[in-house]
C-alpha cells in the first residue's frame, strides 16, 4: 500500500469518525433542548 | 480609388480578426453546444432551472471566441475585466457562504429537531465524499484535487465550490458543473440504488409522526449549533456560521425583513452571479480535458456511494431500534443534502409502494443534516489539506 493511500485512508478514517462525533454531539444537543424546552402545548397537556 | 479600396480592405481584415468567427475553434463550438444543452434540459425538463440556466448561459458567454492579444479586458481570466471582478466571488469563496445564509433563512430544522437520530444518516452519507477521495487519489489526482472531486458526493453545490476554490481552483468549473449536474440528475441516479438495497417489507415501514418542536428550541438550535461548529470545526465556520445565522433570522421572529431578504432577493442575486460565473469559467481550453471527464465519472461514483451509504446505514441502524421506532430506509438517500430534491425522491419512491405512506417530512431530517454534514466534511478536508 503506497504512502499516499495510507494517508488518504487515515484522513478518511479520521474524517468519518470526526463527522460522526460532531453529528452525535448535535444529537445530544437536540435531546438536551427537548428536555429543557418542551413544546408548550405538550407542557400544558401534562399540567392538566 | 485604389488607396481607399486597400484602406477599406485592411480595416475589414482588422475587424474580421476581432470577430468570433476568425477566432473560433472546435472546443468553443463543443462548449457552446454544451451550454445550449444545459439550457434545453433546464427549460424542457425543468432540471434545476434556477442553476442550469445561469450556468448554461455562462458557458455561452465564456466560450465566445475573441482575440486575446487585443487586450480588450473582457475575458474572465483578464485582470480587471468586469467578469474577472465578478468571478472573485467564486475564486475567493464568498458567494457560497452568502448562499448558505439564504439557505439557513429558508430551512426549517423542525424535522431534524423532532427526530434527532436522523442526523446520523446525514453523517453516514459522507462516506461518498471520502470514498471518492480515496479512489481519485488512486487514479493519480493530487490530494487537494481528490478532496475537491470527493465533495461532489455531498450534493451541495455551494460547498463543492467553496472547497474547490480553496483547494483546487483550476478544477472549479468541472467540479461545479459536475456537482450541479448530479443534483439535477437525482431522479435518475438515486431510485435504482434505493430499490436495489431495500426489500419490499422495508419500503413499507411507516414511521412515527414527528413531535411538535417549541419555538424556543428552534431559536436556540442555530445559536448552539454555531457554537458547536465554531469550537469543533472552525474551518467550516464560513458555511455553517452563515447557515445558522440565516436560520436565526428566520426563527427569531423579530427579523422577518432580514430573513425575507436573505432567502429572497439576496440568494437570488448570488445564485445568478454564482451560476453565471461558474459557467463563464468553463472555457474550452481549461474545461475540455481528460481530467474533466474523469471528474464527471468520479462525481457520479461519489454521489452513488453517498446514496448507498445512507440507505445501508438506515438498515443497519434499524437493527438496534424497537419495532415501532424503525426508520424507512427509503429516506437514507436524503442524507446527501441536495435540499429538497433528494427528500422529494424519498417521498416519490415511497409512494410507489404505499400510496398513503408520506415520507417527505421524515426525509427532511436527514436532508438538512446532510447540509450540515457536507459543510463539516468540507471544513475537515480544508483543515487537513489547505
Amino acid at each position: 500500500m503506497s504512502p499516499t493511500v495510507q494517508t488518504a485512508l487515515l484522513i478518511s478514517g479520521i474524517g468519518m469518525i470526526g463527522i460522526f462525533i460532531f453529528m452525535a454531539l448535535f444529537y445530544l444537543l437536540i435531546l438536551a433542548l427537548d428536555k429543557l424546552l418542551p413544546h408548550k402545548e405538550e407542557a400544558k397537556a401534562d399540567e392538566k | 480609388m485604389n488607396d481607399f479600396f486597400f484602406f477599406l480592405l485592411d480595416n475589414l481584415k482588422v475587424f474580421w480578426n476581432y470577430t468570433g468567427f476568425a477566432n473560433v475553434e472546435m472546443g468553443h463550438i463543443i462548449m457552446i453546444l454544451f451550454g445550449i444543452t444545459f439550457i434545453f434540459f433546464a427549460i424542457r425538463y425543468e432540471f434545476e432551472p434556477l442553476l442550469l440556466i445561469p450556468i448554461g448561459f455562462g458557458i455561452l458567454i465564456g466560450n465566445v471566441p475573441f482575440d486575446l492579444s487585443a487586450n480588450l479586458e473582457i475575458g474572465i481570466y483578464e485582470e480587471g475585466s468586469v467578469l474577472n471582478i465578478l468571478y472573485q466571488g467564486v475564486q475567493k469563496g464568498w458567494y457560497p457562504p452568502l448562499i448558505f445564509l439564504g439557505i439557513g433563512a429558508m430551512t426549517d430544522f423542525s424535522a431534524l429537531i423532532s427526530n434527532p437520530k436522523l442526523i446520523l444518516v446525514g453523517a453516514a452519507c459522507q462516506f461518498g465524499i471520502f470514498g471518492a477521495y480515496i479512489i481519485s487519489l488512486q487514479l493519480g489526482f493530487a490530494p487537494t484535487e481528490a478532496a475537491s472531486i470527493g465533495i461532489i458526493g455531498g450534493a451541495d453545490g455551494p460547498t463543492a465550490i467553496f472547497l474547490t476554490s480553496k483547494l483546487a481552483p483550476h478544477l472549479l468549473g468541472a467540479v461545479a458543473i459536475s456537482a450541479y449536474s448530479y443534483m439535477a440528475l437525482i431522479p435518475v441516479l438515486q431510485p435504482p440504488c434505493m430499490r436495489l438495497l431495500t426489500t419490499k417489507k422495508e419500503r413499507l415501514i411507516r414511521m412515527k409522526p414527528a413531535r411538535m418542536v417549541s419555538q424556543s428550541e428552534k431559536i436556540i438550535f442555530p445559536i448552539a449549533g454555531l457554537l458547536l461548529t465554531a469550537f469543533l470545526v472552525p474551518s467550516g465556520l464560513p458555511l455553517l456560521g452563515m447557515l445558522f445565522f440565516g436560520n436565526l433570522l428566520k426563527e427569531s421572529g423579530v427579523t422577518r425583513r432580514l430573513a425575507e431578504t436573505a432567502r429572497g432577493p439576496m440568494i437570488d442575486v448570488v445564485t445568478i452571479l454564482l451560476g453565471l460565473m461558474v459557467g463563464v469559467s468553463t472555457q474550452a481550453t481549461t474545461f475540455l480535458t481528460a481530467a474533466s471527464v474523469r471528474i464527471f465519472g468520479l462525481g457520479a461514483l461519489s454521489f452513488i456511494i453517498a446514496t448507498c451509504a445512507g440507505v445501508l446505514f438506515v438498515k443497519f441502524f434499524n437493527l438496534f431500534l424497537k419495532k415501532d421506532n424503525k426508520i424507512n430506509p427509503l429516506i437514507g438517500n436524503a442524507g446527501v443534502s441536495a435540499v429538497p430534491g433528494s427528500a422529494r425522491m424519498s417521498q416519490i419512491v415511497g409512494l410507489e409502494y404505499d400510496s398513503s405512506n408520506h415520507l417527505l417530512m421524515h426525509a427532511m431530517g436527514p436532508n438538512v443534516a446532510g447540509v450540515i454534514a457536507s459543510a463539516v466534511s468540507a471544513g475537515l478536508m480544508l483543515g487537513f489539506l489547505y
